[in-house]
């Protein structure tokens, strides 16, 4: 901003078109500007005094409030919470879940749960095999196939 | 909203926040009434276009592009409502003149200042469209000469043609007037 040039008529130019108030003048003719005003205060008092003047008048610009109800209609008319959207099967999940996934998935540990401690518990016996299936046959009433092992 | 830039304001806004909603239109509202006010000089008509202008906004809101200021891109929508407006105005007959606003000030409070109220603001008011609107945007409403030339989708150099025959017109009409008054 600094490499700017400004000349003493582009800064009589910027008093006129925006004010005495440097503040108010664009950005990058600023500082160079308000440099050349203050070496040379003495071609500016006139311009500054007039444009001082207007700024003040434009100052006393009185102008309504804009009305609470009209921010209250604005705002009534901005847009809602997008609702958050159920997938296509929302509904069946819902009937075949109706406590959620929460309750399934628990139900399965558990019979895995059951599965290995019983099968844990019947394998620390120590009864064997042909045992246990011959109290399964006997329990049932259902030949177990001794006597036919027996006859070969 | 320090710490929130003006983008996320748009995207909570354009998805339904609240709080953002009511920020944007605190912050946005007032100088697009202000802006409407002047070019308009009717309270309800400025209304109008200051809600149709948000009306506008909400819709814009979820594709915004961030080009410009919300401000600026308001400004602009507010703009040209008005010229609209004014181009179907018919004119003015003295009975249908609206009333001047109640400013809220004590009566002594009001009549000294009065007379400096009425001067400037039916100075603002008679000067042309163009030059009324480089002058509300720049030395009223404070933009930067980048902002109100986007605004007015002039250059930059043409709305500094504008400011400079508006506050030459105002000082010329305030000169006369007080002339008159000697």
């Amino acid at each position: 901003m600094t490499d700017v040039t400004v000349t003493t008529d582009r800064v009589l130019e910027l008093i006129e078109m925006y004010g005495a108030e440097t503040g108010a003048w664009p950005d990058a003719e600023r500082e160079a500007a308000a440099a050349l005003l203050t070496a040379s205060p003495d071609l500016f008092t006139a311009a500054l005094a007039d444009a001082r003047a207007l700024d003040q008048l434009l100052l006393n610009e009185q102008l309504p409030e804009p009305s609470l109800a009209l921010s209250e209609a604005i705002l009534a008319s901005a847009p809602k919470p997008v609702p958050v959207r159920k997938n296509a099967f929302g509904g069946l999940f819902a009937l075949i879940f109706p406590q959620g996934v929460r309750w399934p998935a628990g139900a399965a540990l558990a019979s895995l749960l059951m599965g290995l401690v019983g099968g844990y518990s019947y394998a620390s016996t120590g009864i064997g095999y042909d045992q246990a299936d011959a109290a399964y046959y006997a329990t049932f009433g259902v030949d177990s196939g001794e006597d036919w092992l027996v006859a070969e | 909203m320090s710490g929130i830039s003006e983008l996320d304001q748009i995207t909570r806004a354009a998805n339904g926040d609240r709080t953002a909603q009511a920020a944007l239109v605190n912050r946005n509202m007032p100088i697009v009434f202000r802006v409407a006010y002047r070019m308009l000089q009717d309270r309800a008509e400025a209304e109008d276009v200051t809600q149709e202008t948000f009306l506008r906004a909400w819709k814009t809101l979820p594709d915004w592009q961030p080009k410009a200021k919300f401000s600026t891109w308001a400004c602009t929508v507010a703009l040209n409502l008005c010229r609209d407006r004014l181009r179907k105005k018919k004119p003015v007959l003295m009975d249908e003149v609206p009333e001047r606003i109640d400013t809220g000030l004590r009566p002594e409070e009001a009549l000294a200042s009065r007379q400096a109220v009425d001067r400037i603001e039916s100075k603002i008011a008679a000067l042309p469209e163009r030059q009324r609107e480089a002058l509300s945007l720049c030395a009223l409403e404070g933009m930067t000469n980048i902002e109100a030339a986007e605004t007015m989708d002039v250059s930059v150099r043409a709305l500094e043609s504008l400011l400079a025959r508006a506050r030459r017109a105002l000082k010329a009409g305030l000169n006369a007037e007080l002339a008159g008054e000697i």
